[in-house]
C-alpha cells in the first residue's frame, strides 16, 4: 500500500484557500456534475444559436414530407405538417430556456427581496409575507397556475385589446406575447416563496451568529455587515436553489405547455410537443421521442448539477 | 500481584486524506492492570480518544488501524472478528463519551437507552432489566430513579445525563470502563461530583478505569497511574505520584508548569509551552516535541525516543526523551 | 394534547379561509361575470340585452358586494353546493363527488406504495454512502424524478404492450384491485418516491453522524438493531414533515396521470374544466386541493410532538 510518507515538509507554495475555489475543486471532481454541466452548456449553445443554424425553419411545412422517420435529412424526422423535427426541438430549447431563465429570474428577484425585507424587518411585515409564503404553497401548483391562467386571460386579452384600439399598434394583437405574458406570470407567481423563504432563513440564522454580533462589537455598520457577511453567505444556498429552480421552471412549463396553459402552437415547446407527439406515438413514436428525451436529459442534467453544486458548497453534508 | 487486563502495544492509526494517509497515532505503549485506573493525557488532537475507540472498532469512516496488538483479558481486540468484538463491546468493556448531551438518543426514553445493553449482552427479560435499569441509576445517585427511566433525556440536567451515560457504561459489568473527557462539558461543580462518583464505583465494584482529560489537575486525585501523549506518541508513564513529584519529560513539565497557580507574585505571566502540535502528515522526523522543546539537541530531530524506563534503572516510571533519561544519569 | 390540537386549529381554519378566499377572488376578478361568459358562450350572435342581464345577475345574487359573494360561497360550499357547470348545468358537487374516490384511493395507494418503498430505499442508500449501492439507488431515483408523468406513462404503456402482450391494456379504471391500476399507480409515485429517498438518504447520512449513534455501537448492539431503532425513529420526523410536499406532488400529478391512464378522476375533470374555462369547477377543485394539502400539514403539526419529544409542550409527554 503505498503512502505518502508521513514526514512531508510544509509546502510554502500551495494557493490560499477560500470557499470558490474550495468549492469550484470540488465541484470539478464531480464527473457527474461536470458531465451536467457541459449537457447544460451545449443545451445554452443550441438555445441560442440553434434556430439560426437549423437547415429548416421550424415554421416551415411540406406537405409532401408528412410525418418521415428519422432520416439524413430530417434527423429527427418530420410531424403530421411535414415540420422538421429537429428544427422544433431546438427552437423548443430555446423556448424552454427564455422561459427557465426569464420566470427564475423575476421569481428569485421577487422571492430575494421579499425574503430579505422580511428576515431584516421582522414583526408584522414578516408575518404576512410567511403567512404569503404558506399559503401560496399549500395550493397545488398545476391547480394554481390553471387558476391564475384562467383568470388572469380574459382581463389580459382586454386590456390588450383596449390598448391596441389606443395605440392601433399591431404588437398588442400578437397572441403570442399573450401566451408568454400569462406564462411568465403565473409561473413566477408559483415559484418565487422558496426564495423568499430560503432568503429569510438565511437572513435570520445569520443575524444571529457570533461573528455578525462580533463585527457590529468592532463598529461595523449595516450595510458593510449586510455586504461582507450576510451575502457572501446566503449566496451558496441561492445558487443551488436556482440552479435547481431553473431545472423546476423548465419541468413546469412544459406540463403546462402539455395541458394547453403555456406555451401554444406554433411556437414549440417541448411539452406541446409531447402533448401532440402523444396522440400519434404508436404510429410515429419519434415525435414522441425527440422532446421527452431531450426533456428528461435536461432536467437530470440540472439535477445533477444541482446536488453537486450543493455538495460542492455545503460540505458539512460529506462524511 | 495485579494481572494485565489490557495491554496495548505500538498501536499504530492513520488517517485517509486527499494527499495520502497520514500516522495520527504512532507505536503507543499502554496498559491497564486489574483494578487500576489509568489517566490518559493530552491536548487535542493527540490521538488519546482515536487510541481508545481503535480497541473496539468504534472507529470513524476513513481512520484505520495500521498495526499493533491490544490485548484484553488474553485475546487481541484488533484480530477479533466483529461478532465477537461486539460481545466484548458494552459487554467486558463499557464506554462513557464526552458529551451527555449529543451522546443518548433524544427520542428514546432513559430507561429504554439503559436497557437496551442489559438484554443484549445478559439476555434479560424486560422486567428483569427494568429492575436493574433501576437499580443502576440509584447507583450512579439519580433521585427518583423509578420515575427517572421514563423520562427523556432533554428532561434532565447536563450532570444527571453524564450520570446516566455512565450507568450505560456500567450496565453489564465491565471488566474495563474506558471515560473520554466525561466531565469536560459540565460545570466544575458537577464535575467534583462526577470524579467522585467514579472514585467510589471503582471501589465498590473493583473495575479498571481508563480516564481521558486535558486537565492534569483533575486526574491528579483520581489516577493510579498516567500516560501523557502528545502527537500520537506516549511521551511519559508513571504512577501518579512518581509524575507530579519528579516530571521527566520536557512537555509534562511544560504543561505542570502551565497550570495557574492561586498564590504567586503579582503580575507574574503564565507559563505556556510555545509553538503547535504538528498535524496528522506533517510530523517531523525524531521527537515529535522536539520542534517546541527548550532541552532539545541534534540527535533529537533525528531519532525518535523510545518508551524507557527513567535513569535506566527498574522503575515503573517511564519516559520517551534522550535528554531526560541522560540529564537524569549525570545528576 | 387536545388543547394543543384546538390551538393548531384554531390557526389552521383561518388559513383555509383565507387561501379559499385568495383563489376565490383570483377567479372573481379575473374571469368576471359568470352570466355575461355564460352568454358570450351562447351559440350563434346573440345580442346581449344589458336589462336582461342585469335581472338575471340581481335574482342570482351577483350584484352583491365581493365579500359577500364570497361569504355565500363559503356557505353553499360547506354544505356541498359548489353551484352549477357552465358547461353542462349539472351540479359541480355530483361531478366531483363522482370523481374524486378515484383519485382518493389512487392517492392513498400512491402514499402507501412511498412510504414501503422509499424508506427502506432512502436508509440503504444512506447508512452505505457513496458505495456503488448508494450511487445505483440515487442515480435511479433521480431518473425516475426527471421524466415527467406524462412523459414516463406512455412509455411504459409501450414497453408494457410490447412485453407482455396478454396483459390488459392499463387505460381505464376498474377499481383498486383491477389490475390495470398497477400502471398509473407506479407512475404517480416516481415523483414522490424520488422525493422520499433523497430525503431519508439526506436524514441518515446526518444522523449517522450523530454521537448517540456511536453510543447505541459502543453497547455493543448488531448494526441492524442500531438502525432499526436509533436511526429510524430520528429519520422518520423529517420525513413525516414532508407529508404536504407529498400531498402537492400527487395533486399535481394525478392530472397527467389520469389523463394518460383515461382514469375518471378529478386530475381529468380539472383539465376538461380549464378547457372549456368551466371556472366553478376549477374553483371547486383548487379548493378542494389545497384543502387536502392544508389538511395534510395540519396531521404533520400535530403528530411532530409525538414523533420527537423535544418539540412537545410544556405538559411533557408521559
Amino acid at each position: 500500500m503505498t503512502t505518502q510518507p508521513a514526514t512531508a515538509p510544509l509546502r510554502d507554495d500551495e494557493p490560499p484557500v477560500n470557499l470558490w475555489r474550495d468549492a469550484w475543486a470540488r465541484l470539478s471532481r464531480n464527473r457527474l456534475a461536470v458531465l451536467s454541466l457541459a449537457i447544460i452548456g451545449l443545451l445554452a449553445f443550441v438555445a441560442v444559436f440553434g434556430p439560426w443554424l437549423t437547415p429548416f425553419d421550424f415554421l416551415s411545412q411540406n406537405l409532401d414530407a408528412r410525418n418521415l422517420s428519422p432520416n439524413w435529412v430530417h434527423l429527427f424526422g418530420t410531424d403530421e405538417l411535414g415540420r422538421d423535427v429537429f428544427s422544433r426541438v431546438v427552437y423548443g430549447t430555446r423556448t424552454a430556456f427564455v422561459v427557465a431563465i426569464v420566470v427564475t429570474g423575476i421569481a428569485a428577484t421577487l422571492g430575494v427581496i421579499l425574503g430579505a425585507l422580511a428576515g431584516y424587518l421582522g414583526g408584522p411585515f414578516d408575518r404576512f409575507v410567511m403567512w404569503f409564503t404558506d399559503t401560496t404553497m399549500s395550493v397545488p401548483q398545476l391547480l394554481l397556475v390553471v387558476v391564475i391562467n384562467a383568470s388572469l386571460k380574459p382581463p389580459l386579452v382586454n386590456f390588450m385589446e383596449a390598448q391596441y384600439e389606443a395605440t392601433k399598434n399591431g404588437f398588442f394583437r400578437n397572441a403570442i406575447i399573450i401566451d408568454f405574458v400569462l406564462v411568465f406570470g403565473s409561473m413566477a407567481l408559483i415559484l418565487w416563496p422558496p426564495y423568499a423563504r430560503l432568503i429569510r432563513a438565511q437572513v435570520l440564522s445569520i443575524r444571529s451568529r457570533p461573528y455578525v454580533t462580533a463585527a457590529r462589537a468592532l463598529g461595523l455598520t449595516t450595510p458593510i455587515i449586510i455586504a461582507r457577511y450576510i451575502i457572501p453567505n446566503a449566496i451558496g444556498p441561492l445558487i443551488v436553489a436556482i440552479s435547481a429552480g431553473l431545472g423546476n421552471a423548465m419541468v413546469l412549463e412544459s406540463a403546462f405547455s402539455f395541458l394547453g396553459v403555456g406555451v401554444n402552437p406554433p411556437i414549440p415547446s417541448w411539452g406541446n410537443m409531447i402533448s401532440d407527439g402523444l396522440q400519434v406515438w404508436r404510429n410515429h413514436a419519434h415525435l414522441l421521442a425527440a422532446p421527452a428525451i431531450v426533456l428528461g436529459v435536461a432536467t437530470i442534467a440540472f439535477s445533477f448539477l444541482g446536488d453537486g453544486l450543493n455538495d460542492a458548497l455545503n460540505p458539512r453534508g460529506r462524511k | 500481584m495485579s494481572e494485565r487486563l489490557l495491554d496495548v502495544r505500538d498501536l499504530k492509526i492513520e488517517i485517509d486524506t486527499r494527499r495520502g494517509r497520514a500516522v495520527v497515532v504512532d507505536g503507543i505503549d499502554l496498559h491497564v492492570d486489574k483494578g487500576e485506573t489509568l489517566g490518559v493525557v493530552g491536548e487535542s488532537g493527540c490521538g488519546k480518544s482515536l487510541t481508545m475507540l481503535s480497541l473496539v472498532g468504534l472507529l470513524p469512516n476513513r481512520i484505520h488501524t495500521t498495526g499493533g496488538s491490544a490485548h484484553f483479558a488474553g485475546t487481541d481486540l484488533l484480530r477479533m472478528q466483529p461478532a465477537e468484538l461486539r460481545a466484548v463491546r458494552g459487554g467486558r468493556i463499557g464506554f462513557v463519551f464526552q458529551d451527555p448531551m449529543t451522546s443518548l438518543n433524544p427520542v428514546m426514553r432513559i430507561g429504554d437507552q439503559l436497557m437496551e445493553s442489559l438484554r443484549q449482552h445478559k439476555r434479560l427479560d424486560k422486567a428483569a432489566a427494568r429492575q436493574r435499569a433501576g437499580e443502576l441509576l440509584k447507583l450512579v445517585g439519580i433521585p427518583g430513579a423509578e420515575q427517572r427511566l421514563e423520562s427523556f433525556p432533554h428532561e434532565l440536567s447536563g450532570g444527571m445525563r453524564q450520570r446516566v451515560m455512565i450507568a450505560i457504561g456500567l450496565a453489564c459489568d465491565p471488566d474495563l470502563l474506558i471515560a473520554d473527557e466525561p466531565t469536560t462539558a459540565l460545570d466544575v461543580t458537577i464535575q467534583a461530583q462526577i470524579v467522585e462518583l467514579v472514585k467510589g464505583l471503582k471501589q465498590r465494584l473493583g473495575m479498571s478505569v481508563v480516564w481521558i482529560t486535558h486537565d492534569l489537575a483533575l486526574i491528579a486525585g483520581l489516577a493510579d497511574r498516567i500516560a501523557v501523549l502528545y502527537a500520537g506518541t506516549v511521551v511519559e508513564d508513571a504512577p501518579a505520584e512518581l509524575l507530579f513529584r519528579d516530571p521527566a519529560h520536557p512537555y509534562t513539565r511544560g504543561l505542570l508548569a502551565s497550570i495557574p497557580r492561586l498564590h504567586g507574585e503579582d503580575g507574574a505571566r503564565l507559563s505556556s509551552i510555545g509553538g503547535t502540535p504538528p498535524e496528522p502528515g506533517r510530523r517531523p522526523q525524531g521527537c515529535p516535541f522536539a520542534p517546541r522543546c527548550p532541552l532539545a539537541e541534534a540527535m533529537c530531530h533525528d531519532i525518535v525516543p523510545a518508551l524507557a524506563p527513567l535513569r535506566g534503572v527498574a522503575t515503573p516510571h517511564r519516559v520517551a526523551c534522550h535528554v531526560a533519561n541522560r540529564v537524569r544519569e549525570a545528576a | 394534547m387536545l388543547l394543543f390540537i384546538l390551538k393548531r386549529l384554531g390557526i389552521w381554519v383561518p388559513t383555509v379561509i383565507l387561501v379559499v378566499l385568495g383563489v376565490y377572488a383570483l377567479a372573481f376578478y379575473g374571469a368576471g361575470d359568470p352570466i355575461k361568459l355564460i352568454f358570450m358562450r351562447a351559440p350563434g350572435d346573440v345580442a346581449y340585452d344589458p336589462v336582461r342581464i342585469e335581472a338575471i345577475r340581481e335574482q342570482a345574487g351577483l350584484n352583491q358586494p365581493f365579500l359577500q359573494q364570497f361569504a355565500n360561497y363559503l356557505f353553499n360550499a360547506l354544505r356541498g353546493n359548489f353551484g352549477n357547470s357552465l358547461v353542462s348545468g349539472r351540479s359541480v358537487w355530483s361531478m366531483v363527488a363522482a370523481a374524486a374516490p378515484v383519485s382518493f384511493q389512487l392517492g392513498l395507494l400512491a402514499i402507501t406504495l412511498t412510504a414501503i418503498v422509499a424508506v427502506p430505499l432512502g436508509m440503504i442508500a444512506g447508512m452505505n454512502q457513496n458505495s456503488r449501492l448508494d450511487y445505483a439507488i440515487l442515480g435511479a431515483a433521480l431518473l425516475v424524478w426527471a421524466i415527467p408523468a406524462y412523459v414516463a406513462g406512455p412509455l411504459l404503456m409501450v414497453f408494457l404492450i410490447t412485453v407482455l402482450p396478454g396483459a390488459a391494456v392499463p387505460y381505464g379504471w376498474g377499481g383498486i384491485f383491477d389490475a390495470r391500476i398497477i400502471l398509473p399507480l407506479v407512475v404517480l409515485s416516481f415523483q414522490p418516491i424520488a422525493l422520499i429517498i433523497r430525503q431519508t438518504r439526506a436524514a441518515v447520512i446526518e444522523v449517522l453522524s450523530e454521537d448517540f449513534v456511536r453510543t447505541a455501537r459502543s453497547k455493543g448492539l448488531p448494526e441492524s438493531v442500531v438502525a432499526l431503532r436509533h436511526i429510524l425513529r430520528p429519520v422518520l420526523t423529517p420525513i413525516v414533515t414532508q407529508l404536504g410536499l407529498i400531498m402537492i406532488s400527487i395533486v399535481n400529478g394525478a392530472i397527467f396521470v389520469e389523463l394518460v391512464f383515461g382514469l375518471p378522476g378529478l386530475g381529468r375533470l380539472t383539465v376538461s374544466a380549464l378547457t372549456g374555462s368551466d371556472y366553478p369547477i376549477i374553483l371547486a377543485i383548487t379548493v378542494i386541493g389545497s384543502f387536502l394539502v392544508m389538511a395534510s400539514n395540519l396531521l404533520v403539526d400535530v403528530l411532530y410532538p409525538i414523533l420527537d419529544p423535544r418539540a412537545a409542550d410544556t405538559r411533557s409527554g408521559r
